[in-house]
């Protein structure tokens, strides 16, 4: 019986102790792992997605959200946010010079987080900041959304050529475009609602 | 401080409870199997919550697929198979009168094992916490630094005594109401665990639909609610305790005897006494306090400034003190752009920029205790880069130092106009 006992004991330290370790046998299911840019030896870290491929202007948009992380320049503290919010943004066929899939460079996007699916107070809002994970380059900000609700996310862009971005214009050098096409009316935005969202303890 | 005392308490008043429980009701049913096993188990799961605290703060251990983000979710299952083994077992003791051997080791194996769990999974968060207690770069000896540290160790005194006293009144009942109490616990405690194994399994897409997501929404957003059907429950000890100290029926032979009886029933009554203050205190921490804690801030109003021509001029003895002065231009269109202005510590030059920045918005900061706090992400500031671009940093604006005045252009506000509407 000490021997079962001793047994069970350990197995169930082992068991437990292994949520420490980071096996890469994935049972999870819906989840989108990262897999542009990252190592190939990398087992990628899991991204919850919000909202995929909605199209806005020229660009393909969607919004994921993971634990909090620690950025450069003074934004290493995690401890006081609940989620990191990105907006991934991809050039779709254009004629404002990106290739098809390209990161959108120089955009400013606001974000808002509307709980009871967009009828209720604002969760949180803000501009998201510009950085490169292991994944490549995308808008995104730790953001503290403790309260689980359906929510309804907004994402705002503003033209390019406010932080200065340019397209050539002549006819030779040109890609044939301009920013007016999209942003004429102002800024461009998207509202996906129904993202059922409970905190998750990291 | 406040906040600290609040989490500590949060985080663990339902584990000291059941801990509490646990250790009157294995050793008086089981013997010194039942206290030995129990202490071996949760004192591994306190060294290993301790591995995990460092390994967190050293690594800030990021959730890789597959791994890292199912750890509450094992904890749990381990804890469900525990409580299975460790009923079936108890109540196998009820039906044999003896207690045989395989009995005695599985309740005790079971309810070591149970204490691992609850200690491993409350216990990583509670002992990182003094890691966060400098992470704006207080200096060890600061005041605030100080009042975190108070606040902590406040609330660890509250949950040991908590602990103490549920253990010193639950040992004072007959066994039959303990092995309810415990079961009734244990149980609760069980149901909060499924919930949480389906708001994990719902956050991953494993499972779906409206109404585990409509399950999970409240119990998420009411998690104290689980500390006070606990307190609720455990209040039942000392109110019997009390109740039955004053109907003392005791056989007693000579006035010493009688003085003996009297003298535990009134042990028994303090103790009592005890954990319904510890009870009460938890309620005003998790009420009162947290919203004490969780109070808007006011900022200050801004202070008069001079407009010549195109310009703000502010005078170096305005500004100079080192405080936070806040001051504000109304546009045309009738929108007050806030800016601020501090002078730096040991240096002659002025952090300036506006009261807002690119993350939070226009919520705007104020001083505390002599630093400068951005109002909604309490993020505090390093007063000298004030003035530079980033992170939760004032959006800086142009300005120049000249003949004993700050200018600031009217332009460079009304630029930033659409920051504040």
């Amino acid at each position: 019986m000490k021997k079962i006992l001793a047994l069970f004991f350990s197995l169930a330290m082992v068991f437990a102790v292994a949520a420490c370790g980071n096996s890469s046998d994935s049972a999870d299911t819906g989840n989108v792992e990262t897999e542009q840019a990252a190592a190939p030896d990398d087992a990628g870290f899991t991204e919850y997605p919000i909202f995929e491929d909605e199209e806005v202007g020229f660009m393909n948009v969607s919004a994921v959200y993971f634990q909090p992380v620690p950025m450069s320049n003074g934004n290493e503290n995690v401890e006081d946010f609940d989620i990191h919010l990105e907006c991934d943004v991809a050039a779709l066929e254009n004629d404002l010079g990106y290739g098809a899939g390209d990161w959108v460079p120089y955009l400013t996007v606001d974000y808002k987080v509307v709980g009871d699916n967009g009828n209720g107070d604002v969760a949180a809002e803000g501009t998201f900041m510009v950085m490169s994970a292991s994944d490549g380059p995308h808008y995104g900000a730790n953001i503290k959304l403790p309260e689980a609700d359906t929510y309804a996310v907004t994402f705002t862009f503003h033209n390019p050529e406010e932080n200065g971005y340019l397209i050539h214009t002549d006819a030779e050098t040109g890609p044939g475009g301009t920013f007016d096409e999209f942003f004429a009316d102002g800024n461009l935005e998207v509202t996906v609602d129904g993202w059922d969202y409970t905190p998750q303890e990291w | 401080m406040l906040n600290y005392l609040i989490t500590v308490t949060e985080g663990l008043t339902l584990t000291v409870i059941l801990l509490g429980l646990l250790s009157a009701y294995l050793p008086a049913t089981y013997g010194e199997k039942g206290a030995k096993r129990l202490l071996i188990g949760a004192a591994v799961g306190f060294v290993l919550a301790a591995v995990v605290a460092v390994l967190k703060n050293a690594t800030k251990l990021i959730e890789i697929a597959g791994g890292t983000g199912m750890w509450n979710l094992r904890i749990f299952l381990l804890s469900f198979i525990a409580l299975v083994v460790y009923c079936i077992a108890d109540r196998r003791r009820k039906d044999a009168g003896e207690l045989p051997a395989k009995t005695v080791t599985a309740v005790t194996v079971a309810g070591a094992v149970l204490a691992f769990t609850f200690v491993f999974y409350t216990f990583p968060d509670v002992l990182a916490y003094p890691f966060t207690f400098s992470l704006n770069g207080e200096s060890l000896f600061s005041t605030a630094f100080f009042y975190r540290f108070i606040g902590y160790v406040v609330g660890l005194i509250l949950c040991l005594l908590i602990f103490v006293a549920t253990r010193e009144t639950a040992a004072r009942m007959s066994l039959t109401a303990m092995a309810w109490m415990v079961n009734i616990l244990l149980f609760l405690n069980a149901f909060q665990q499924l919930t949480k194994i389906i708001q994990v399994l719902h956050a991953k897409r494993v499972v779906g639909g409206h109404f585990l997501f409509v399950l999970v929404r409240f119990t998420s957003n009411h998690s104290d609610l689980f500390i006070y059907l606990t307190m609720a429950v455990a209040l039942a000890i000392p109110i019997f305790l009390w109740i039955k100290s004053f109907r003392v029926n005791e056989p007693y032979e000579n006035p010493a005897e009688h003085r003996k009886i009297r003298a535990k029933w009134r042990r028994s009554r303090r103790w009592s006494t005890a954990l319904i203050c510890c009870f009460a205190l938890v309620v005003v921490n998790l009420t009162a306090l947290t919203s004490l804690d969780n109070r808007e801030v006011e900022l200050s109003p801004a202070e008069e400034c001079e407009i010549r021509g195109d310009s703000i001029y502010l005078t170096l003895e305005q500004v100079g003190d080192g405080h936070l002065h806040r001051f504000a231009y109304t546009t045309e269109n009738g929108v007050d752009v806030r800016f601020i202005v501090i002078k730096k510590p040991n240096a002659s030059s002025y952090g300036l920029g506006l009261d807002a920045c690119d993350i939070c918005g226009e919520t705007g900061y104020y001083e505390r205790s002599g630093q400068i706090v951005c109002k909604l992400c309490d993020v505090v500031m390093n007063i000298n880069t004030i003035g530079f671009k980033g992170g939760c940093n004032p959006i800086p604006i142009e300005y120049r130092v000249e003949g004993g005045y700050i200018i600031i252009p009217v332009a460079t506000l009304i630029e930033h106009e659409a920051e504040f509407q």
